[in-house]
């Protein structure tokens, strides 16, 4: 039973800058735990502190029972997968394999056999004699995953493996990864920026913005109920549509429609919020008709998007069928789903509990 | 800036051996009319480009072929300050001349033992000294510019200084050594001495410009290597024997290569210093061949060791070239 | 300096606009040439020539000079020539003869000292230059010591001879070999050295050779005489004199770092150029001062000097007749001599203002008298560098001296026969 838990964590560099503020997480044994957020929002450098790689300013990091934030690196039991994967150029691909094997004096029948075993994993065997120069960027990924699991380590921190990918490589490589994960059993904990990698490969998902945990949560979890307007825009392709209203008298109003609300009371500006799949052309029973114009539809292929435009001028994004023909200008109207409407504060943007 | 440059080189040269790295798959094919019309208008941009390299070429070939062309005319016939014309055809018989003449082999060997022992010596001094500024995060510049200070002076003036301080009655060094009961030292008045003193005033002189080199190739080497090694528990001499010097390789060859030439050449502080003596201890070709031509006033004589040498020091590039590219592969 | 006599030149130039007549003439920088350019405002007054000097280091004039003397017509109307070149200057017949002109002005050319006309002047019969300043070698040392009772005792008792300022080279041996063991200086040197090679060690080691009787050649045959009984003998007390009686450090002595030992009261004798005498005397660069004195070496020292030529390139040659008429009249090289100058002509010795003002001008009038002459062929420097290989190797690398002297003639006679003087 290894748990990996951030108390408090924080990240202040010498020039005053605060790259992580006081991060609490707890990542459970065996767990593909992805942290996701956009570029400089701390997600890496909260990695690199797992890892030891970056000394914690302050805080707690504890790896099972043992508080490990002067650990040295080597000895956390962790092994680290580098965005550009950091191979050694000059060394073949059985030399960067057995690089951490050799050091730490396991004995060569061992290394030969772990090593055939994780060649066969991976499908590496025909390129053990090449040099990372002469590898596909997928082949190289796959080493530093190899070099990766030679280890045999408590958790494998994955820096951005999939982003030097091209796309059609990066589905399939997400694919192998789950596989990997539910084969070695062991905790992943996996940095991306890519909400579409964390909702597919992840068990759960810490979002982070600023240096915060924006939300941490299953990741059904935090799509349908994002903990505020970030992650509401952040998870999702096209993302969580967002229309200004206004709670008034036990219900929500926008875009010229009504929304009673079961058990609500107050009053005030508020964000609403619903996802284009959410809302549907057709007429369905219990569905709050909403008039609209259309702005364009962008076919997808499998389906389609209508850019409509609310009274008011507001934007939202639909997922329609793809064989949908509609003039732009032309009156629409839309049907939302009103369960799956949600509720933001304008003023902070926090999600306001909309069931009683 | 050229230092930087010639690093930079040096370490892209792997990358540029081994091509781009291959993508996953096949390269996305071109529509053939596609194609063609690229075709066209590559080969319309070359001849335009060729036509604007043309005047550099021909700058080029003015001013660096010409001259070893001439030299290389001079040194078959009979060129001599007296009669300063190329009218008489004398074949190889020049370099038949120069092995022949016991002199040139002699300057030719302590040209060797200087190079060698100059090139290694500052190789291990800079590199040392450029391992440790690589650590340094503050005040960089300053060790810069007091290191670089040596590099920028004339070679006539660092060897006036040093002669001036190596007096062996007069100067300061064995005055400091006279302070801590040392007996003064004849740093050139004995032929081993004098060799090993040009030797370390040479290292004095040149080995910023190691450093300067051997640092650009360090700042530009990647971290995650380091950290991945860190992660495997590779300590700081594992980090330096497995990772630095396997990726600095080829910073490293082509530092030696340029300072192994420039070694080569070296004649100035020779001049200044001991004119080749005692004896023909610091008999280095370079002054040689120049007694050669404007003391002997032999020119076509000084042109056929000159090529000699330039055909040894071609050899060693090319030789340390290729060695260079086995091991970008 | 340099700066100053170019600015002053261009000032001059530009003083007088381009139709003056004006010419050229390639210097180096060393005092001679201050002394010439403080003459030039009078041969201006005198002539209406106005004359601009070029003056760079001894390195730079050869390279300087070899193309404009090709030229047809050159930039230089006067050229001075080290007795260095001489050789290599006649035999590529750059220079033009100078016999008619002195005939015709009735020039004096007999003042000058017989060894210098023949080093810097006459060649084969026929006047090529006119001699500027000399650069022969004497002996300096220590005249306070040679009159010290104590020291003069303390000679007797050990070598059974005075104490005096030698006239004969065993009598300077043995000083030498005193003030370095018996005279219980402490750090002091009985000589000090100009080892390095090519040229200190061959000009000094010359004195040495001449000293016992030997000479560089047979003058009949040119045929060349050096791994004889004198010149062993010369080379052992040489290399005695380095490794034995002088300061470490000294094989490897240019002009500079030995006078600076003796300057610095380190030693008690140097041979060294006569120009250098005055610089005894100066508080700025010696210790010595008043103690030094120079005097003929026993047995002739080395002769050198540099002549004025007209080349044959040259583009005004009688304007630059003119120059040298001038420069070189009794009358300004007295004046030339007064400021300091290295005078070539006999009567500058014997004159009482002179003598007044330079009480050591009699030694020097003598010391030039005896003078010998380095070879001069059209190899000479060759021939310096290949002496200087041998001296060094014999004094520091433990070569046999007549094997050295063996290979240097060898060597001189190969030169010799290239240029056609030894058949």
């Amino acid at each position: 039973m290894t748990e990996i838990r951030l108390a408090n964590v924080t990240k202040t560099y010498a020039g005053g800058q605060t790259a992580v503020d006081a991060v609490d997480l707890t990542i459970h044994d065996g767990e593909f735990f992805v942290l996701l957020g956009p570029s400089g929002c701390g997600k890496s450098t909260t990695l690199r502190m797992i890892a030891g790689l970056e000394p914690i300013s302050s805080g707690d990091l504890f790896i099972g029972e043992r508080r490990m934030n002067e650990v040295d690196p080597k000895d956390r039991d962790l092994a680290f997968v580098f965005q550009n994967y950091a191979l050694f150029p000059h060394l073949t691909v059985k030399g960067n394999l057995t690089f951490g094997m050799k050091l730490r004096g396991v004995p060569g029948p061992e290394q030969e056999r772990r090593l055939a075993e994780v060649t066969v994993m991976l499908g590496l065997a025909p390129y053990l004699d090449r040099k990372p120069g002469q590898l596909s960027g997928g082949q190289r990924q796959r080493v530093a995953l190899g070099r990766a699991l030679l280890r045999d380590p408590v958790a494998f921190l994955l820096d951005e493996p999939l982003s030097n990918l091209d796309a059609k490589l990066r589905a399939q490589m997400r694919t192998e990864l789950v596989k990997l994960h539910r084969r070695v059993g062991r905790t992943i904990i996996h940095v991306t920026h890519d909400q579409i990698e964390a909702m597919t490969m992840a068990d759960r998902i810490c979002i982070m913005h600023d240096g915060k945990v924006a939300q941490v949560g299953a990741p059904m979890e935090v799509y349908r109920n994002p903990a505020d307007t970030f992650v509401a825009t952040f998870t999702g392709s096209p993302p969580m549509n967002l229309v200004q209203g206004r709670l008034e008298n036990g219900a929500v109003h926008f875009a010229e429609a009504t929304l009673p609300l079961d058990a609500r009371t107050g009053a005030g500006e508020v964000t609403v919020g619903f996802r284009p799949e959410d809302l549907s052309l057709a007429a369905l029973p219990n569905r709050l008709p909403i008039q609209a114009s259309v702005v364009a539809v962008e076919t997808l292929g499998a389906d389609a998007i209508l850019v409509a435009s609310l009274a008011g001028g507001q934007e939202i994004g639909m997922r329609v069928a793809a064989d949908t023909q509609l003039e732009p200008g032309s009156p629409v109207s839309v049907h939302l789903d009103p369960n799956r409407l949600r509720l933001f504060d304008r003023q902070t943007g926090k999600a306001i509990a909309r069931m009683a | 800036m050229i230092c930087v440059g010639a690093a930079t080189f040096a370490a892209a040269a792997p990358t540029l051996r081994a091509g781009p790295p291959a993508v996953d798959g096949q390269p996305s094919p071109q529509p053939e009319d596609k194609l063609f019309m690229t075709a066209a208008i590559a080969q319309r941009d070359r001849w335009f480009g060729f036509a604007m390299t043309l005047p550099g070429l021909f700058a080029l070939v003015l001013v660096v072929l010409f001259p070893i062309l001439f030299t290389l005319w001079t040194s078959t016939s009979d060129f001599t300050l007296l009669k300063p014309s190329n009218d008489a055809f004398v074949g190889l018989s020049h370099y038949t001349q120069a092995f022949a003449t016991p002199e040139f082999r002699h300057a030719l060997s302590v040209t060797l033992a200087f190079v060698v022992a100059v090139v290694i010596l500052e190789f291990l001094v800079g590199f040392a000294v450029a391992l440790a500024l690589d650590k340094v995060e503050h005040g960089k510049a300053v060790y810069y510019l007091i290191l670089l200070f040596p590099l920028l002076m004339n070679p006539i003036v660092v060897g006036l200084i040093w002669k001036m301080f190596l007096h062996p009655t007069l100067g300061i060094v064995n005055y400091v050594l006279s302070l801590v009961g040392i007996p003064p030292v004849d740093w050139l008045g004995v032929p081993d001495n004098a060799f090993w003193t040009v030797v370390a005033v040479d290292i004095w002189h040149q080995v910023s410009f190691m450093i300067v080199l051997l640092l650009a190739g360090l700042a530009s080497l990647p971290k995650e290597p380091y950290e991945a090694a860190r992660l495997e528990g590779a300590g700081t001499i594992r980090c330096f024997f497995w990772i630095t010097l396997p990726l600095m390789r080829p910073v490293i060859v082509v530092t030696l290569l340029i300072r192994l030439i420039f070694a080569v050449k070296t004649y100035d502080i020779i001049y200044i210093m001991t004119r080749g003596g005692p004896g023909q201890a610091t008999e280095l070709v370079s002054y040689y061949i120049y007694r050669r031509a404007f003391v002997g006033l032999d020119v076509s004589q000084a042109s056929a060791m000159a090529v000699i040498l330039l055909l040894a020091v071609l050899a060693l590039t090319a030789w340390l070239h290729r060695y260079m590219r086995s091991l970008a592969q | 300096m340099k700066k100053f006599l170019l600015a002053s030149s261009m000032l001059i130039a530009s003083a007088f606009g381009a139709e003056a007549q004006t010419i050229n003439i390639l210097m180096e920088s060393v005092p001679d040439t201050r002394y010439v350019q403080e003459m030039l405002p009078e041969f201006k007054e005198k002539t209406g020539i106005d004359v601009q000097l070029e003056v760079v280091n001894y390195a730079e004039m050869h390279t300087k000079l070899v193309p404009q003397l090709v030229a047809p017509e050159g930039s230089y109307d006067v050229v001075i020539v080290d007795f260095y070149w001489v050789g290599e200057f006649t035999k590529a017949g750059w220079l033009q003869p100078l016999d008619e002109r002195i005939k015709a002005d009735n020039f004096p050319v007999d003042n000058y000292i017989p060894s210098i006309m023949e080093l810097t002047g006459r060649v084969d019969g026929t006047t090529l230059m006119l001699p500027f300043y000399n650069y022969a070698m004497g002996l300096t040392y220590r005249k306070d010591l040679l009159e010290d009772l104590k020291h003069q005792e303390a000679f007797k008792a050990k070598y059974g001879r005075e104490l005096k300022v030698p006239t004969e080279w065993p009598e300077y041996l043995d000083q030498v070999k005193y003030f370095s063991e018996d005279a219980g200086i402490e750090g002091f040197k009985g000589v000090v050295n100009q080892g390095q090679r090519p040229d200190p060690i061959s000009m000094e080691w010359s004195n040495y050779l001449f000293a016992n009787g030997g000479r560089y050649y047979d003058p009949e045959t040119w045929q060349p005489t050096l791994a004889t009984p004198e010149g062993i003998a010369a080379l052992t007390q040489y290399r005695d004199n380095i490794q034995k009686y002088g300061p470490i450090g000294a094989a490897n002595f240019s002009f500079d770092d030995a006078f600076n030992v003796a300057a610095q009261g380190k030693a008690y004798s140097y041979l060294t150029f006569n120009m250098f005498r005055p610089v005894y005397d100066d508080p700025a660069s010696s210790q010595v001062v008043g103690k030094m004195e120079i005097a003929p070496v026993p047995g002739g020292g080395l002769n050198g000097s540099w002549g004025w030529a007209i080349p044959k390139s040259s583009p005004d040659p009688d304007a630059a007749w003119e120059f040298i008429k001038f420069i070189e009249s009794p009358e300004i090289a007295k004046k030339r001599a007064l400021l300091g100058g290295a005078a070539t002509q006999k009567q500058i010795y014997e004159d009482p203002e002179l003598i007044e003002k330079y009480s050591y001008y009699p030694q020097l009038g003598e010391l030039l008298a005896y003078a010998q002459n380095f070879p001069v062929f059209t190899y000479t420097p060759a021939f310096v560098d290949v002496l200087g290989r041998e001296l060094s190797l014999a004094v520091t690398d433990g070569k046999d001296p007549k094997e050295a002297l063996e290979q240097v003639d060898k060597e001189f006679a190969e030169l010799l026969r290239k240029d056609g003087k030894l058949q």
